[in-house]
């Protein structure tokens, strides 16, 4: 009953999440990578991770703790720690980047740059854990929306002890016979652990919470929300522990994803249900732009999985699973992640400066802070581009892919222009701006209630 | 050291549609040092046992079947020694009247309830009570009560989707309260 207050250091993390965005993009526009450069070449390893861990991990982890508490109604562990967790993600992101240019040989300074970006996300995420994990532990039994945190928390565990065991034998630490198996055949298992456990289980848990609470529709937990979730986490269980199992007894990897696929697809159909039925079920007619962007992006999860059902039943998922992780990476998480920004930037900037004088003057409403009509037309262009990018990808024609991206660069920034516009109250009418004791709130950093 | 408890019964204010909050709250308030309550309802009283936990008691619950519960509370050992602990939001130094005013704001879009709430807080007079539905915990309007040093307590109703919470308005308005963390 202690009610969630806000995160203090939320927004200096979505700003770091969106440049490395913004970077990721020029990047693909520029021809950088994949499909310019092999799947498993330096550079393409450069952009997935700019994109996985900078722009997804880091926004997901500022969201998550400023939403684990709203998901369990109690304030988070620790509010300092979030700023030295960002310290060490941002580090430990920058090394790893310079470990695979280092790889590639572009940097040239002889130094263990593999080894210490290990240690620095262990630490950032360590970090991370302890503090969502603790806020979650007190609040037992969770509710069904935190127990797809939890999940994606242990998956975000398995994928950077994937990933320290690919910076330790690829930076010469260690020669372990089984570690060396691992590194060979894991790369799929960490990609799974990643954007399957960590990001997507995460997300589709926020988003039950999220979609019900914009669009007022009735709080789902019931017996298909709940066989969903345990189809999910045994799908990642099984492609996790049994796809290390299978490696380690040299047995088939493809034959344990293939039974992770399987219970992965249950839970994404039920999942999908429940979604159709929050939209059916809501009380809100007019419903607001992140809801519904937000059903643009899990139309592209639901394409993904069409794609990996087809891909597959042809025969050729293996040559173009790039072009799935892309649809899932950008339409997927990046589209959720863009829509529900543009609620949850303005809602926690309206908090901040007008929650202290409501009921005492004249505030402006949440809604007050955004333009949607003229958020909607960078949105759209977004998704489009995305959708192309991705036919450009499957049909194997690298220029048409540059435009595409350079379309979602300019489709991103102009999404970041209205964020930092709701941040800096610039669309609120002048007579309620600033009413008496309201200022315009830090860009990077919330003032805490109480403070 | 055994307890004797006070018995109250809010089975019939229940069944008549009543609000029995503050008939459990002055009863607890009459407590005499080392007594306990007994308290009799026609669901499972989780709101109040947080509310009475803040209050230093411990609890028993037993259902009596037609889904009654009986539920004792003791004093805790800590509270023997300390009886003045209590937890923001929920310190209880006074009686609870009925309540005042009454919002239904099940259907209104969020943030909306929350505005509302403060809005009517601001318009009325200290010790009085507001009592107010909502359709989720209102999780951002707790530290705003508590910094305008309302007290609260709420909960959901047997249905499971409806929350209600009665806020008590404080005394000394706009001063933060000493606990508040």
């Amino acid at each position: 009953m202690l009610g969630a207050r806000l995160s203090r250091w939320t927004m200096s993390y979505f700003a770091a999440a969106l440049i490395a965005l913004v970077a990721a993009e020029l990047l693909m526009a520029l021809g950088y990578g994949y499909p310019g450069a092999p799947v498993e070449s330096a550079e393409t390893l450069v952009l997935v991770h700019l994109v996985a861990l900078g722009w997804l991990s880091l926004l997901m982890c500022g969201a998550l703790f400023q939403f684990v508490p709203v998901l369990v109604a109690r304030p988070l562990y620790s509010d300092s720690l979030p700023l030295p967790t960002l310290a060490c993600l941002v580090a430990g992101l920058a090394t790893l980047l310079l470990g695979f240019l280092q790889m590639d040989g572009i940097v040239s300074i002889p130094f263990a740059f593999f080894p210490m970006a290990a240690a620095l996300l262990a630490i950032g995420f360590g970090l991370v854990l302890w503090n969502l994990g603790r806020t979650l532990w007190v609040a037992r039994p969770l509710p069904l929306p935190a127990r797809f945190v939890a999940v994606g928390l242990c998956s975000i565990a398995a994928t950077v002890t994937f990933g320290i065991i690919f910076t330790l034998v690829l930076g010469g630490v260690t020669d372990n016979p089984h570690l060396v198996d691992v590194v060979a055949s894991g790369v799929p298992l960490h990609a799974i652990a990643g954007l399957g456990g960590w990001l997507t289980f995460t997300a589709m848990g926020v988003t039950y919470r999220l979609l019900a609470m914009f669009m007022l529709a009735p709080e789902l937990g019931g017996p298909r929300s709940r066989t969903g979730f345990y189809c999910g986490t045994a799908a990642l269980a099984v492609a996790i522990v049994g796809g290390v199992t299978a490696i380690c007894l040299a047995a088939s990897v493809t034959l344990v994803l293939f039974a992770a696929g399987l219970l992965g697809l249950c839970a994404l159909l039920l999942y999908g249900a429940d979604i159709l039925h929050l939209y059916r079920a809501r009380k809100r007619r007019m419903i607001e732009l992140n809801s519904r962007m937000a059903a643009f992006a899990i139309a592209s999860l639901a394409a993904s999985v069409i794609l990996i059902v087809v891909l597959a039943g042809l025969g050729i998922l293996a040559q173009h699973v790039a072009a799935v992780v892309f649809l899932v990476a950008f339409g997927w998480l990046s589209g959720l992640a863009l829509a529900k920004l543009y609620k949850i930037a303005a809602f926690l900037t309206w908090l901040e400066c007008y929650g202290p004088v409501l009921g005492k003057m004249a505030t402006p409403r949440v809604q007050d802070l955004t333009v949607e009509r003229r958020a909607i037309g960078w949105f759209l262009l977004y998704f489009v581009a995305v959708w192309a990018a991705t036919a450009a990808l499957l049909l194997e024609m690298p220029v048409v892919f540059q435009i595409c991206a350079g379309l979602m660069l300019i489709a991103s920034l102009g999404i970041i222009v209205q964020l930092v516009r709701i941040r800096q109250l610039l669309d609120v009418s002048a007579t309620l701006r600033l009413p008496p004791g309201v200022r315009v709130p830090l860009l990077l950093r919330c003032s805490v209630q109480h403070d | 050291m055994t307890t004797s408890f006070v018995e109250v019964d809010v089975r019939p204010t229940l069944r008549a549609g009543g609000e029995p909050f503050g008939e459990i709250m002055d009863a607890v308030n009459a407590l005499k040092p080392g007594e306990g309550l007994r308290l009799l309802a026609t669901f499972k009283p989780v709101p109040l046992l947080s509310v009475l936990s803040s209050k230093g008691f411990e609890h028993k619950m037993r259902e009596l079947g037609d889904g009654d519960w009986e539920v004792l509370f003791s004093p805790s050992a800590a509270a023997r020694t300390q009886p003045e602990t209590g937890a923001p939001g929920i310190r209880d130094d006074g009686a609870w009247p009925e309540p005042l005013r009454h919002m239904d704001n099940r259907d209104l879009d969020p943030p909306e309830p929350m505005v509302r709430i403060l809005a009517a807080t601001e318009e009325m007079a200290p010790g009085e009570v507001l009592s107010a539905l909502l359709c989720r915990e209102p999780i951002f309007l707790l530290p705003e009560l508590a910094k305008r040093g309302h007290t609260w307590t709420g909960g959901f109703e047997p249905d499971g989707t409806t929350y209600k919470i009665l806020v008590r308005i404080g005394g000394s308005r706009g001063a933060p309260p000493p606990a508040a963390a």
